[in-house]
């Protein structure tokens, strides 16, 4: 579809029923008041009383997709794209085209360990899924709300914390093709989770659960452990993974009083079998004692929780978080005789890791007043980094630092007159080894005629250096390459805009809710390694490189009796100022991308089918062309991909056995090329970056006793 | 409810079903010991009386046990006063060799008594007729011919001791004898040339570099004059200009940062030299090097003609005074070697035709970014006319290639023939490795030719500088 008639369409909406909407009533909230967020609230709200623009991927989403973890959800949602790092069996997230380290997962409103950080860097397969009411997704700087790292936003993983039932009983299984590779025991993935909730007493709530993932491995016609030749066939494409995850929480409420605590415990093990066999041949006796140098990596993450809200001095909303959290890898690396089976020069030691507490407290409901909600808060960490000299270039030292930080912030939501509500916010946050930071933001929602709902939203929040900018020490005789303690956070800067109006029918047989947004994000004193002497060249970490990044999208989610369908489209440019180089291109590079999804429930023979069809548009980058003495920048495309799941699901016995069969990746994507545009053409099937390991099939069985 | 359970067990039952442990799997190979001579064929020069003869096994021996060695011999008889003797005795027609559980060694020794008469061969051949351990075999140089003249080794195989991840020696590697010599790479700094041309090359080993300074009198130059300079006589400043400072890379002698000496001290300047850097000292992660280390500092010096003999004189940077020496050329050799930590002569190199490949640390040039050090290097001795090409094992495999195949038109004299292609370079995430679809075919000063092919870069535990190579006679 061209563009301007795909843009036309997804206008059509706003054209069209503009006129329309003045006879309807105001009924935006009539059957959304379910659909509660927390995000960045001062008081939990429905999601179209929120100041910000919260997107949730629900439950039932989460249900069709037979998502084990946060990597199984993301890749539908507009602006993010998942990326896979086959080598390292990791996943991270890019949001506006910023990686991992500007984007904070947050678990109940606190951000979740791992081993390269508290909240950032996050491993999305290493988030399991399985006690989770539902996602929420904010873009932008969130600065205030969630202090540093939340640079192009957030996502806050809501869990299960009640029932109506006094006990619910749920195990599963799920079997998943891995491409086309599937084996009982030894190829493909398999999934099995318990969960037990039960409903103690009249305030008392307690449910735990346990899940045990098992990947593989994905071979692509790679031969595994045992392969004795040196002919890149040894290993696997993507490394085999097996997790356990086990979760408890314990709840307490009444009426003005909610307390819980939530355990969770996860443990992940890595076998990565190197692809370089040295086959020692003896030239003498002709035989050959091949050997291979592997590595098996241990992650264990242990996360305490305990939450606290109600009222002091009968008047002062409290919701107070403590939190214990630390995340370890180990890596236990060895050389490995093939034809004997045998390990030796064992060598055991801890990879990275963070630990540490984290407390999170927020207070509203100082005046007696409706007219405004104002609130401080709170956020306190002291996370202890350990990365080994194996993590990366240190001269062949262990990294170890505490990093403390003491963040306040206000905000205030205030009406004025029955429209416009504004709410600024500022935080400070001082900590133990950068210069006291500030981030602001000031957002505003405007209810227009017509039933128009319009959303600003201004924030801020800098990100901190990482150990590679900060402790990198590489030289010699050839390189010198350094990092640099001094380099400050890097600030990052946004603003969106919101326009947002639903349509209904006069019987509300349908409905029809569209949006418009528009974005502008920037982050400045970007990191970047620079020149800092010419002769003999030397390079170090300083703030000088600039990104920004604007956008528009349109989505529209569309019901019809049993019939849902979105669809979303999203523009955006981006530019890179790059002083650290000797030039640099700084003309903004366009990408788009579509989502849409159909969802079509037949309550008669208890069946859902659903699709969900996401293209990510090519994207383009500039690249340095060396051509003799002539340099000039040329584009490289990376093209665009389509990526689909599709399910169906049935209830049978009375909604207790569900069964879900689906495929992931249907358009069997595996590796996207890089080619110049412009140029000579430099792409090969085996180059390129690597998305996916093809079309997969699952089958999920899921039994529900609620007693 | 009844229902309820059964389908809860049913699942328990799923579950501990599909959660069973898969197998490791795979059988195990069982380790048949193979045992051979270290080398197919061994030559005496008129010198030698006594050599070693090794075996080698395909794996460490797990159990102890005899192998039985028996020989033929050619215009030689064994006996105190006849041609031979070994230890142990070989006097009842064979030589039984003790294998050692858990020992990697067993050898005995060949005693030479006897030469041959100018014009005649003489030899005994070695055969390994029997091993006690069960189920050990004998395979690749199941014989081994001693020769009593000097004559090219047929095959072999050689692990240069280049010293580890540091590669701290330059280990020169004569094939036709199956030698290796080693010597320090920071033994020395200047190689002062013994053929016609007087010639003086740097240690790129270490990574120096050196200057032409517009002054004739050594004395009078300071640190301050050279300030500006110093920071471009460097190896590995990624400015292509620097390839002034450092010795062509080919090995051609035109091309050597110091000009050729003349014989008219006015036209000899001072030159700036950067003593480049240590030879490094950490243990770096396993299949990485470290081979530089702080850097040696700075010198002066001029060099003048005396004679035949070179006269070099040399100071620190501020010093007012100079040391002078006197450097003869020397016959027999490339280069007569100077240290500065010594003020003397050094032995490096041997005789300029008892070798073919220098394995050492190298200073070469990336086209375009100037001078790069570069690790696992190899350097064919061009100065005396070796040549060597590549193969590549898509066109002809190394046991398929015979003397009929060799093609003369592709050899190539630069010393760089084989340089670093014989090895992967490695980058980000990968370590470099050994490129098994190449080998080379080499020819010697004395125009034998061999086929080679590169068997190891490192060790069985992946630790780098353990290069090893195997070649065949043409």
């Amino acid at each position: 579809m061209r563009p301007q008639i795909l843009l036309f369409t997804l206008l059509l909406p706003f054209l069209m029923l503009a006129q329309e909407g003045e006879n309807k009533k105001d009924s935006i909230l009539l059957n959304k008041l379910d659909e509660v967020v927390v995000t960045g609230q001062i008081n939990k709200k429905s999601v179209d009383k929120s100041v910000f623009e919260v997107k949730v991927i629900k439950k039932e989403t989460i249900e069709r997709l037979a998502g084990n973890t946060l990597a199984d959800v993301l890749n539908q949602s507009l602006n993010i794209s998942i990326q896979p790092n086959p080598s390292t069996g990791k996943s991270s997230v890019q949001l506006f085209g910023l990686d991992g380290q500007y984007f904070k997962i947050l678990v109940d409103n606190i951000p979740l360990i791992n081993d390269e950080g508290l909240g950032n860097n996050t491993d999305l397969t290493q988030i399991n899924l399985d006690d989770i009411e539902q996602i929420e997704i904010v873009e932008g700087s969130m600065g205030v709300q969630y202090g540093s790292n939340a640079v192009s936003g957030i996502i806050n993983i809501i869990t299960k914390k009640g029932s109506d039932h006094k006990w619910e009983i749920t195990p599963y299984i799920q079997e998943e093709t891995i491409g086309g590779e599937y084996g009982f025991f030894d190829k493909g993935r398999h999934i099995q989770s318990l969960k037990i909730g039960h409903q103690l007493a009249k305030n008392w709530y307690v449910n735990t659960g346990v899940t045990h993932n098992d990947f593989t491995g994905y071979s692509n016609g790679q031969l595994g452990q045992q392969h004795s030749l040196n002919d890149g066939k040894r290993g696997f494409e993507w490394l085999p993974k097996q997790q356990y995850s086990g979760k408890v929480l314990l709840r307490y409420a009444t009426q003005n009083f909610q307390a819980f605590y939530r355990l969770e415990y996860f443990d992940e093990t890595i076998e990565r079998y190197d692809s370089i066999v040295r086959e020692n041949y003896n030239s003498a006796t002709q035989t050959t004692n091949p050997t291979a140098t592997d590595e098996i990596f241990t992650s264990t993450r242990l996360y305490h929780h305990a939450n606290f809200a109600g009222q002091a001095f009968g008047q002062i909303n409290y919701d107070i978080s403590a939190s214990y959290q630390q995340q370890k890898r180990n890596i236990e690396q060895y050389n490995y005789r093939i034809n004997l089976r045998e390990k030796f020069d064992v060598n055991k030691q801890e990879y990275e890791s963070r630990k540490g507490i984290y407390s999170r407290g927020t207070f509203t409901n100082f005046f007696t007043t409706d007219k405004f909600d104002f609130q401080l808060g709170y956020e306190l960490s002291n996370i202890k980094g350990y990365s080994s000299a194996l993590a990366g270039s240190f001269d062949g030292d262990n990294i170890e630092r505490r990093l403390e930080a003491y963040d306040v912030f206000a905000t205030a939501e205030i009406p004025i007159g029955k429209k416009l509500h504004i709410r600024p916010g500022t935080r400070l946050m001082l900590s133990s080894h950068f210069n006291a930071q500030a981030a602001h933001s000031l957002s505003a929602r405007y209810v227009l005629k017509n039933g128009y709902l319009l959303r600003a939203v201004v924030g801020t929040s800098p990100r901190n250096p990482n150990y590679d900018e900060l402790f990198t020490y590489f030289v010699d005789i050839n390189h010198d390459l350094r990092g640099n303690s001094d380099v400050k956070p890097e600030r990052g800067f946004s603003t969106f805009l919101h326009l947002k109006k639903s349509f209904f029918s006069s019987d509300l047989s349908w409905e029809l809710s569209s949006k418009i947004s528009a974005w502008y994000l920037k982050v400045d004193d970007r990191i970047e390694l620079t020149i800092v002497n010419p002769s003999p060249l030397a390079f170090q970490y300083n703030n000088i490189d600039l990104f920004k990044t604007w956008g528009t999208s349109f989505t529209h989610n569309f019901s019809y009796n049993n019939l849902q369908l979105n669809l979303g489209l999203s523009l955006s440019g981006q530019s890179k100022v790059l002083k650290s180089q000797e030039t640099y291109n700084d003309d903004f590079l366009y990408a788009f991308d579509v989502n849409s999804s159909v969802a079509y429930s037949m309550p008669k023979i208890n069946t859902i089918i659903s699709l969900s069809y996401k293209f990510n548009g090519p994207n383009y980058q500039f690249q340095l062309n060396t051509d003799g003495d002539e340099s000039s920048f040329i584009r490289t495309k990376q093209e665009g991909y389509g990526w689909a799941d599709a399910s169906l699901k049935k209830t049978f016995m009375n909604k207790k056995l569900h069964f879900t069969l689906g495929v992931r990746n249907l358009f069997n994507v595996t590796r996207i090329k890089n080619q110049t545009i412009g140029g000579e053409i430099h792409s090969s099937p085996n180059n390129g970056l690597l998305i996916g390991y093809g079309r997969s099939s699952f089958i999920k069985l899921l039994y529900n006793l609620n007693i | 409810m009844k229902n309820s359970i059964a389908y809860l067990l049913l699942f328990a039952l799923l579950t501990i079903g599909v959660s069973c442990s898969k197998d490791d799997g795979g059988t195990v190979t069982p380790e048949i010991l193979v045992v051979a001579f270290e080398n197919p064929s061994l030559s005496f020069d008129a010198l030698d009386d006594q050599k070693q003869i090794n075996l080698v096994f395909s794996s460490t021996p797990i159990e102890s046990g005899i192998v039985t060695i028996a020989y033929t011999t050619d215009n030689t008889t064994y006996g105190d006063a006849e041609d031979f003797t070994t230890t142990p005795s070989g006097a009842s027609g064979e030589v039984v060799v003790a294998i050692t559980a858990a020992s990697n060694t067993a050898s005995f020794t060949f005693n030479k008594l006897k030469n041959a008469l100018e014009g005649t061969t003489k030899s005994v051949t070695f055969s390994i007729s029997s091993i006690s351990i069960p189920d050990a075999v004998s395979n690749g140089n199941t014989q081994l011919q001693v020769s009593f003249t000097e004559t090219a080794a047929i095959a072999g195989s050689i692990a240069p001791e280049v010293g580890g991840p540091n590669e701290g020696n330059q280990v020169y590697v004569d094939l036709s004898s199956l030698s290796q010599t080693a010597a320090d790479r920071a033994s020395w700094e200047l190689g002062f040339y013994s053929g016609d041309e007087f010639r003086v090359t740097l240690n790129g080993s270490i990574f120096m570099a050196a200057a032409k300074i517009d002054a004739t009198d050594i004395d009078a130059v300071t640190a301050m004059d050279v300030e500006t300079l110093q920071p471009q006589v460097a190896v590995g400043t990624f400015d292509p200009d620097n390839m002034a400072f450092v010795d062509g890379v080919d090995g051609g002698l035109i091309n050597t940062a110091i000009a050729e000496i003349s014989a008219t001290d006015a036209e000899n300047n001072v030159y700036l030299v950067n003593l480049g850097s240590e030879v490094g000292t950490d243990t770096p992660s396993e299949g990485s090097v470290d081979i530089s280390d702080d850097p040696r500092g700075w010198k002066k010096i001029r060099i003048l003609r005396s004679g035949s003999d070179y006269v070099l004189q040399y100071a620190d940077l501020d010093d007012t005074s100079h040391t002078e020496v006197t450097i003869p050329k020397v016959a027999g050799y490339h280069f007569n070697y100077f240290s500065f930590a010594t003020n003397n002569i050094v032995p490096v190199q041997p005789e300029s035709d008892k070798w073919d490949m220098n394995f050492t640390v190298f200073t070469n040039e990336i086209s375009g970014f100037g001078s790069y050090g570069y690790s696992d290097f190899i350097v064919t001795n061009s100065l005396s006319n070796v040549a060597a090409y590549q193969v590549e094992t898509a066109s002809t495999a190394y046991a398929d290639f015979v003397a009929a195949n060799v093609d003369e038109a592709s050899f190539t004299t630069s010393q760089r023939a084989i340089g670093s292609g014989w090895r992967n370079g490695g980058g980000p995430g990968t370590l470099p490795s050994i490129k098994d679809e190449v080998f080379y075919i080499l020819k010697d000063a004395d125009s034998n030719i061999y086929k080679i092919r590169f068997t190891a870069l490192v060790d069985e535990s992946g630790v780098r500088g353990n290069p090893e190579f195997e070649f065949v006679l043409l």
